[in-house]
């Protein structure tokens, strides 16, 4: 496909996915009246539902899934591999067990009153404890190999140590099933609160990683003829580590732990509209947003309790193995 | 400016051991040894690609104090092993080499057409033999326009006729003022270089005019196999 086709298509996909999301739910709205109900006009009823519970609710997910796709381009192009996801380093695992250890202490310190901002924030500090301890155990030369396979350590290390929560915690089923609820990512009650936490540092992190695109075109081809083209590539891995790692950790706050959006949406928008990262950058931005918001309603709309980092899966899952048979 | 490439006790433990070397403008150099002689690690030292002890100087600037996007207009580097993981047209692989130029394009249909691939201009670099991935690797090097080249066995996969074009196009940017050091095995083609350099055991034990270097008692030390000068099947490309 042209590259000019692809900025309408996933702008109208994300506009789409956007008022399906301020419409669908147990209140059922039309798009005249979610407009209506934007513009502060329209019943009381109606004003509310978008104004306080879906909206902020769509942005974060909108948020969320534009970092994972920015982030999931990075990582493709840091470790020279498309099947690289924004987790690799272990930010994902690392937020999970912040977050994890936060909701099986709450109840033995009282503090489940705080959970709204002792959550998000334990799970970004557990985010940049988990890369800080990668890049500072892969340091000496902090050769891209060494880097994965830390990663690889680290990350059945954290899991090792939210399985471990999760079952010192199966005596309370309440707490057990907030664990499992948040593990599995969602959307479900995000409230202003959650949009200022996540999306003003998600969209000005997006911002700066732009400008970086043409030098992870030539990253991503070989690090040493990088260099030689005169790109300066330790301050360029640098960066992207730290943009990255602020992305996926914001992301996992508020939203909890959403598999595959960054390994599939960077992999579609990569074949249809080609490997060029000044594009891909921004599409992948657009496409995680409506895919996650897309994921979102599919959860809402299914009565089943179907949990969003499931459906993302359901959907990645499949594609995933279809790229592994796909022929090169 | 003159172009100028100075190494002195340049060192990586256990690769290489203090080479010192000064090439100058004009010069087409060879660059044999034995496997794991230091080749690879001595141009990439020279590139400024490997933390190595001792001191290199492009054109008698420390390198240290060359800004990286300078250093991308002043000398290019061709590794040995081309893998291209994302499907990056060959043009805009090619292209690459004008980024420390702001992206400018200016010489990069050239560069395509010298190294024979203006037919795979839109193929992708996925899809290309190991051949044509080395051709693409010195197209992108020669779009750079950078006077200091080096080429880590550019030829070692090509087939006689782009491998004699590459030695051509060598030979002619040397005798651009232009300065190119290839790494190679081949020791009949070395000799038709103007310097040689013969690493052994990441010593430098050989640096002069092939003639003088590539003596029969110093190939038997390096690469322990005797040679004889004799007459034998030379390939050329017609006109030369």
């Amino acid at each position: 496909m042209k590259p000019r086709t692809a900025v309408p298509i996933l702008l109208g996909l994300l506009v789409l996915a956007f008022l399906a999301s301020l419409a669908f739910g147990e209140l059922r709205l039309s798009f005249g009246q979610v407009i209506g109900a934007l513009a502060g006009r329209g019943d009381d009823i109606a004003r509310t539902v978008v104004r306080d519970f879906r909206l902020p609710r769509a942005l974060v997910g909108m948020a969320a899934g534009a970092a994972l796709g920015a982030s999931g381009v990075v990582m493709q192009a840091f470790f020279r591999n498309p099947l690289a996801s924004p987790g690799l380093l272990g930010v994902s695992s690392g937020g999970a067990l912040g977050a994890v250890a936060v909701l099986a202490l709450a109840p033995a310190t009282g503090f489940a009153a705080a959970t709204l901002w002792a959550l998000p924030v334990a799970s970004i500090l557990g985010a940049f404890g988990a890369t800080g301890a990668v890049l500072m155990l892969a340091q000496r030369g902090a050769g891209t190999e060494r880097l994965l396979l830390s990663g690889v350590a680290l990350n059945a290390l954290l899991g090792a140590g939210t399985s471990f929560l999760l079952t010192t915690t199966a005596g309370h089923f309440e707490v057990n099933a907030q664990i499992l609820f948040w593990l599995m990512g969602g959307l479900e009650s995000r409230s202003w609160e959650h949009v200022w936490m996540g999306v003003p540092t998600i969209l000005v992190t997006c911002l700066l990683l732009l400008p970086l695109g043409r030098a992870m075109d030539l990253l991503s081809l070989g690090e040493q003829s990088a260099q030689s083209l005169g790109v300066d590539v330790r301050r360029l891995r640098r960066q992207l580590i730290v943009l990255s790692t602020i992305l996926t950790a914001l992301a996992t706050a508020v939203g909890g732990i959403i598999g595959f959006v960054g390994l599939v949406v960077p992999h579609i928008l990569r074949i249809a509209f080609g490997p060029d990262h000044r594009r891909l950058l921004p599409y992948s931005m657009l496409g995680g947003a409506a895919f996650l918001l897309a994921c979102d309603l599919v959860t809402r709309t299914f009565p089943l309790g179907l949990r969003l980092g499931v459906v993302t899966s359901l959907i990645g899952g499949p594609f995933f193995l279809w790229l592994l048979r796909r022929p090169r | 400016m003159t172009i100028a490439l100075h190494a002195s006790g340049l060192s990586v433990p256990g690769r290489l051991e203090a080479v010192s070397l000064d090439l100058g403008p004009g010069e087409l150099v060879a660059m044999v040894g034995p496997n794991g002689a230091g080749k690879s690690t001595l141009i990439q030292a020279l590139a400024g690609l490997l933390p190595a002890h001792g001191t290199v100087q492009w054109n008698g600037q420390a390198l240290s104090h060359i800004p990286m996007a300078e250093r991308g207009r002043l000398l290019a580097w061709v590794g040995q092993e081309a893998h291209f993981e994302f499907a990056f047209p060959v043009r805009e692989v090619v292209a690459q080499g004008r980024y420390a130029w702001g992206d400018d394009c200016s010489g990069v249909a050239e560069a395509m057409t010298e190294l024979d691939l203006t037919f795979l201009a839109d193929r992708p670099a996925t899809r290309l033999s190991g051949g044509e991935r080395h051709r693409v690797g010195l197209a992108r090097a020669l779009a750079t326009q950078a006077p200091i080249q080096l080429w880590d066995e550019p030829v070692a996969q090509l087939d006689v006729r782009h491998a004699l074009e590459v030695m051509r196009l060598a030979r002619r940017l040397a005798d651009q003022g232009g300065i190119v050091v290839v790494s190679l095995h081949d020791l009949r083609a070395a000799y038709r270089f103007d310097r040689v350099l013969v690493l052994d055991r990441g010593r430098l034990v050989g640096n002069g005019p092939p003639h003088e270097v590539l003596t029969a008692g110093l190939i038997r030390q390096v690469f322990r196999v005797e040679a004889t000068f004799v007459e034998s099947l030379v390939p050329e490309l017609p006109g030369d």
